[in-house]
């Protein structure tokens, strides 16, 4: 593929599962400019690994194992954090379209609160479990057992269901 | 949704934000422009860089160090302080040539708890690599002032006598367990200055503690 096909492809693969690199960076990223910085970081990334994508695993997939590995980085208080303006001043991100998120904000938040309160390894399978990967992908892209990911499943549906039950409701 | 909640009702109501999110948003067309994704630099790029930097100005060193050997040759009490320099060069241009080269084996589209154990240990070894170095700088001040004095001014240093040396040394000795304290006591109200803070975290231990923590956290997750 050359540098323009490859380019064009990568733009079409990353824009048509954008929805991934959202969801990541509302997991791990508690305010706007953090996500959008966290989404640059990642583009930037992807872009630099785009050469090695061999087909061998399928592109959400490859993605998702890129940008939590990202998200997890960029989380440590040690990573240099920077304030990312797209070429042109704009935000990295464009609305579109109004959200339609109305009554269900108030779940949503305290879901995220839920994911928000799990080590960043546990937050990236859980993400993964709610996008219902199945295990054997789960375990390849975290890199440990099948088994690991359905105990590990197991132990966090259990906290989700104290907590929920402790709160009254999501 | 009142007092209860279904695993199922959570994936659905994930799904839903999720269609919501996409429909609502998309990424900059100009950022995504091949020119532009060419010229931004990712974070290990930019580690990799000043990793690199350090290196060059250590590799700097020990030539200035090794041109002032060659000029005192005849003068073993310049040499010694001279190759103690040398050392503390060299040590540093090894740490960062490993830390270059464990930076060099991060794919991120690799495993996620391989990847992150790697980044840790590479944590660790910059934290290893500042604790020493700013450990090790007040006891090469007396070094540093015998070759600088010689180099720049062509003054001796051993011409105030011993008990000055001496005094040089144990200075230096002292500064040691003092900027742990002062890191350890004061280091937290740093918050303001991110590298201040980071520096302070350093001599305290904390960092160390922290990516140690961070390590273990990825073992555990790895165990079932």
């Amino acid at each position: 593929m050359n540098g323009v096909a490859s380019h064009d492809a990568f733009v079409e693969l990353v824009n048509g599962h954008r929805g991934i690199l959202f969801r990541i960076a509302r997991a791990y990223c508690r305010n706007e400019d953090d996500r959008e910085d966290l989404i640059a970081e990642t583009i930037a990334q992807l872009w630099s690994a785009f050469a090695r994508f061999d087909g061998r695993s399928s592109f959400p997939t490859w993605m998702y194992r890129v940008a939590v590995n990202v998200a997890i980085a960029f989380v440590r208080k040690d990573v240099r954090k920077r304030r990312y303006v797209a070429p042109g001043g704009e935000g990295v991100l464009e609305r579109i379209a109004a959200s339609e998120e109305r009554a269900e904000d108030e779940r949503l938040d305290l879901l995220y609160e839920l994911i928000d309160d799990l080590a960043p390894l546990d937050r990236a399978l859980m993400l993964l479990y709610l996008d219902e990967y199945p295990h054997v992908e789960i375990a390849a892209i975290l890199g440990i057992t099948e088994t690991n990911v359905a105990t590990k499943i197991g132990r966090i549906k259990e906290r989700f269901r104290r907590s929920v039950a402790a709160g009254g409701a999501l | 949704m009142e007092n209860a909640v279904e695993l199922d009702e959570i994936k659905n109501l994930w799904a839903e934000s999720n269609r919501n999110l996409e429909a609502s948003m998309r990424l900059n067309s100009i950022l995504m422009q091949q020119s532009n994704l060419r010229k931004t630099e990712t974070s290990l790029q930019s580690l990799a860089r000043s990793i690199a930097l350090e290196v060059i100005v250590n590799v700097i060193g020990v030539v200035l160090i090794g041109v002032f050997i060659s000029s005192n040759l005849n003068e073993p009490r310049f040499i010694v302080p001279a190759a103690l320099i040398d050392i503390y060069f060299i040590a540093l241009i090894v740490a960062g040539a490993r830390q270059l080269a464990e930076l060099r084996g991060i794919d991120y589209d690799e495993p996620v708890v391989a990847i992150q154990t790697r980044l840790e240990r590479l944590r660790l070894r910059r934290i290893w690599t500042t604790l020493a170095t700013l450990l090790f700088a007040p006891l090469m001040w007396v070094p540093f002032m015998i070759v600088g004095l010689r180099a720049v001014f062509g003054a001796d240093a051993y011409a105030g006598g011993a008990a000055w040396l001496a005094g040089n040394v144990l200075f230096g000795l002292a500064v040691i367990p003092v900027a742990i304290f002062l890191a350890r006591r004061y280091g937290s109200r740093l918050a303001a200055s991110k590298p201040m803070r980071a520096l302070a975290d350093s001599i305290a231990g904390h960092s160390l503690k922290s990516a140690m923590d961070s390590l273990d956290s990825i073992r555990r997750f790895e165990e079932c």
